[in-house]
């Protein structure tokens, strides 16, 4: 098998751009690119040899690139590569797993016997077999699509930009501080298997921000405001596109204005919450309770379990009805976006919650058999090479609402609540139960209007009465993605990027916490 | 993993290389065995092997840094290249400091050849007690078991090296009720394999799980609580993080005072608080070097209650005219003399923690965090474990906790729940008022 005989295949959706086979161009110094073909079959022959009833290679190299500024000084230019492979097989029905940064193929050789042997070691403990649900075999590659190479853009120019952006800030009467920082991140995998796939993708995602601190040191406070740009599945384009200007200005704004905006009285009060806000909730409320290997207790010792347990699944009642939320991994500009997932599985969209019901979990190959399923939502994800592959959470959104509503309207529609913007602290049990999250900015809504700043701000609730407060959301035209650029999970532990899309919704009744007191 | 003189003869040959004013190279290179199980039986596991190279150059006073971890040649050259037009594109820094020259190390002797030696059929076996003691009682475990072994190099073109490497074993374990209702966790960190005696805490986590069983239900509020060493290693690795002196004297940290200038010097917890780091401490070995390959040395950051020091970077230190401070290698808590059993038998009315989790900073000016209670939380009265209670979400300084400490136990080596940190000496807290704000369902 070779890289010209790779074929364009077309995932299962069919609703993402396939690109052609890579070489992009390397703005890093070009090296020689081992035979990664070669490299696959010897680890695939090797594992078959040590009777291995699976295996299969990741071949991965990963850039990073970030620049990061304070005030009128830049702090760091930093770029970095990593490469190796991982080999991962089930022997007597358990998996073993091993990984080395030398690519060469002795050193495969070593590896995957390597993995078989703790296969083996670890096999008289298992209880049953693993089983994986059938794939496909897939030959094809696939690229994050319509990207500008953040690595081809020059560093003098991201330098110019960030120091810019920050002279924005300090210019504003009151402003103390300002940072700014983008980091940029190019995945390219090669996937082999026993059951014949060979893959090749290329991903890219961008993370770009700026946090603006105000000082009062008469008052002994001080303030600040992270911007609203959230991580993408893009690349440079993100960058430009963004309205930093609007956004840091506003931001000054608001850390100077944060001083003297009233504490908040605690207490039951209605939310609306931006898309800014939001994502995160869905990520920690929705997103972690629905991954299987939570839910049935391979995760009970680090990120814990689920409410939602696999009776629940078909009745039980998770939001209002207008609750809609669906996992999609071929979401356009999504950090989880991809073609195949790290078992070769092509990406899909399908439902969680439908109508308020919990429907669905996400999964793996080894998982669906758990659900009746015939096949894996292709849920399993790598941080890098050296890592084992597991479940991790694909793109999980809020579907707008259907009849025509804005965030005006939402407004000029609401009695008495408070409007909030921006990620703030987070946390939440480890069943997903009891939730806090703040956020960046508060505003009182009064009769319909937006009629000052509140401060000290955290808003608690319980998962399902949380949802199941929901009275409105906003059309799709409030539509915006947010994300988080580092999920962790698992041990050791491992970051994933997922995108979590909403329009602003409206939630009755929570319970307000005055953070400044408590 | 790389001796030290294969990383001296890597650092040579990118020193060699750069042709920039100032080089600095740092490697890591190592090994990392792991093995996870849940529902009694092994999940994911594995081997890996990696090394790391990062390289700054510097030109004038402007700076590039570039990874690899690739050890050919042209890899390494091809880093340095990058590295330096890195430098070549970046701005003059005006906080730029010059290298620092060789440097006299403390001892750290964090290594333990069996540690290195013992792969998976030592974490097997492991687990095998882990999974064993559960079964036996009709319960549930999960649980994850590591091996690192792993040297850190650093090296400089003013004539700066050092080599330091390190083993860690470490092992948590949480083991369920069947039916959900009741779960308790442990874990423990060593340098040595030696130091783990699965038995003993396979044990532990057992009895929390058949003790946790049907929670009553505890109205949130303020309640004298014993908190476990975990609880208080994760507190106390928030104080730590917040003792920045530019943070401070910036007027944006906990540590500023209002109206100008920081907290250095002054008391502002009860005497029988005392935080240290020390490398060479033979309980928990640290890293003998910190930022820009400055030499670690015992530091007292509280003591008596008294703040001692705050961390200050080369630059900060130079336009402060303080000396620097590098971020602790370890922690050391002062304790008390009795055990945690003693704490409890010392309590009339209050509550006992096992451990925290999904901890977040709520306010960076007060050190309000928020969490939640895991894995046991019990309710005493007259000196004697009473009842479970439900966990709760708490929201409570680490700066508070402190200030409300009646006793302590011994310290003990314990890693904080939330974070990875092997190398911490801390006690079970006996504190007033503690602030669980609202009740979690979840077990």
């Amino acid at each position: 098998m070779r890289r010209r005989e790779f074929l364009k295949t077309s995932a299962a959706s069919g609703t993402f751009l396939l690109l052609p086979s890579l070489p992009l161009p390397a703005p890093f110094a070009p090296r020689e690119e081992p035979d990664v073909s070669r490299l696959a079959e010897i680890a695939l022959s090797t594992a078959a040899s040590l009777k291995a009833s699976y295996a299969d290679i990741r071949i991965a190299d990963y850039r990073n690139q970030s620049v990061s500024t304070r005030e009128r000084r830049v702090t760091g230019i930093s770029n970095s590569e990593t490469s190796g492979f991982g080999v991962r097989v089930i022997v007597n029905g358990t998996w073993g797993f091993a990984a080395s940064n030398i690519r060469t193929a002795e050193e495969v050789q070593r590896v995957t016997r390597q993995a078989a042997a703790i296969a083996l070691a670890n096999s008289r403990l298992q209880k049953e077999p693993v089983q994986l649900a059938p794939v496909k075999t897939m030959i094809g590659s696939w690229a994050t699509p319509d990207v500008k190479d953040p690595f081809l853009v020059p560093v003098v120019d991201k330098t110019a930009f960030l120091l810019h952006l920050n002279e924005q800030a300090l210019n504003v009467k009151g402003v103390s501080f300002c940072t700014s920082f983008m980091a940029f991140v190019r995945e390219h995998k090669y996937f082999a298997s026993s059951d014949g796939s060979f893959i090749e993708q290329t991903l890219y995602r961008c993370n770009p921000s700026f946090t603006v601190t105000s000082v009062d040191r008469e008052r002994g406070s001080f303030q600040s405001r992270n911007s609203y740009s959230e991580p993408q599945g893009m690349g440079y384009e993100y960058v430009d596109q963004y309205p930093w200007e609007d956004d840091i200005r506003q931001a000054a704004a608001d850390v100077v204005e944060k001083h003297s905006a009233r504490t908040v009285q605690p207490g039951p009060r209605d939310l609306i919450l931006h898309p800014s806000n939001l994502w995160l909730t869905i990520h920690e409320s929705v997103g972690h309770p629905t991954e299987l290997d939570r839910a049935i207790g391979m995760e009970a010792n680090y990120a814990g379990t689920s409410f939602l347990t696999p009776d629940k699944r078909g009745s039980f009642k998770f939001g209002s009805d207008i609750v809609n939320l669906v996992a999609d991994k071929t979401q356009a500009k999504a950090l989880a976006t991809c073609g195949y997932d790290d078992e070769g599985v092509p990406s899909k969209e399908w439902h969680l919650i439908k109508g308020g019901v919990f429907v669905d979990y996400q999964t793996t190959r080894e998982q669906a058999h758990i659900l009746g399923h015939k096949e894996s939502y292709g849920c399993s994800y790598a941080q890098s090479w050296a890592d084992v592959p597991f479940q991790r959470m694909p793109n999980i959104s809020l579907e707008p609402g259907k009849k025509p509503l804005t965030l005006s309207q939402l407004v000029a529609d609401t009695e008495d609540a408070i409007l909030i913007k921006g990620r703030g602290s987070y946390s939440i049990d480890h069943q997903r139960y009891n939730f806090q999250f703040g956020g960046q900015t508060y505003y009182e809504v009064k009769k319909g209007r937006i009629t000052g700043m509140l401060k000290d701000v955290a808003y608690q609730a319980r998962t399902p009465d949380f949802w199941n407060s929901c009275d409105a959301i906003c059309s799709s035209e409030e539509y915006m993605l947010g994300g988080s650029f580092n999920d962790g999970k698992g041990e050791p532990g491992q970051s994933n990027a997922v995108s979590h899309g909403c329009s602003p919704a409206r939630f009755r009744n929570i319970n307000i916490l005055n953070t400044g007191k408590s | 993993m790389l001796t030290q003189q294969e990383s001296q003869a890597i650092i040579a040959k990118v020193l060699k290389s750069a042709k920039a004013d100032e080089t600095e190279v740092s490697i890591s290179s190592g090994t990392t065995t792991h093995l996870r199980f849940a529902r009694n039986t092994p999940s994911t596991s594995g081997r890996t092997t990696d090394t790391v190279v990062t390289v700054q150059c510097t030109l004038g006073t402007r700076t590039g840094s570039a990874r690899t971890n690739q050890l050919d040649e042209e890899s390494l050259r091809s880093m340095v290249r990058t590295a330096e037009e890195l430098a070549r594109l970046a701005p003059e820094d005006a906080e730029f400091m010059p290298a620092l020259g060789p440097q006299q190390y403390p001892t750290s002797n964090a290594w333990v050849d069996e540690t290195a030696e013992a792969g998976s059929p030592f974490l097997a076996s492991g687990a095998e007690e882990c999974i064993r003691s559960a079964r036996d009682r009709g319960l549930v475990a999960a649980g994850f078991l590591r091996i690192d072994a792993e040297s850190e190099s650093l090296g400089n073109s003013a004539g700066l090296f050092a080599y330091h490497r390190s083993t860690i074993a470490s092992m948590s374990e949480t083991v369920r009720t069947p039916d959900g209702g009741g779960s308790g966790w442990v874990s423990r960190a060593a340098n040595s394999v030696r130091d783990i005696d699965f038995k003993e805490v396979a044990s532990i986590a057992v009895t929390k799980a058949l003790e946790s069983r049907n929670p009553r239900k505890i109205e949130p509020g303020k309640y004298t609580t014993i908190l476990e060493p975990s609880c208080v290693a994760d507190m106390v690795r928030s104080l730590l993080f917040a003792m920045d002196a530019r943070n401070a004297d910036e007027g944006r940290s906990y540590f500023s005072r209002k109206g100008g200038g920081t907290k250095l010097g002054e008391k502002i917890f009860p005497e029988n608080i005392s935080l240290a780091s020390d490398p060479s401490d033979r309980r928990v070995p640290g890293s003998p070097w910190g930022e820009d390959g400055i030499a670690q040395k015992r530091v007292e950051w509280i003591d008596q209650g008294i703040v001692k020091n705050l961390r200050t970077s080369r630059y900060w230190a130079k336009k402060q005219g303080r000396a620097p401070v590098a971020f602790p290698p370890n922690t050391l808590m002062t304790g008390g003399k009795g055990s945690l059993q003693d704490l409890i038998r010392s309590t009339k009315k209050g509550l006992l923690v096992t451990s925290f989790w999904y901890i977040r900073s709520v306010d960076p000016q007060t050190l309000m965090l928020t969490g939640l209670t895991r894995d046991g939380v019990f309710w005493i009265e007259d000196g004697v474990i009473a009842f479970p209670v439900m966990n709760f979400r708490w929201n409570e300084s680490p700066a508070a906790v402190l200030q409300n400490v009646e006793s302590m136990s011994q310290s003990q080596r314990v890693p904080p729940r939330e974070s990875a940190t092997p190398t911490m000496m801390i006690p079970a807290l006996k504190v007033r008022d503690f602030n669980f704000s609202s009740l979690s369902e979840a077990v």
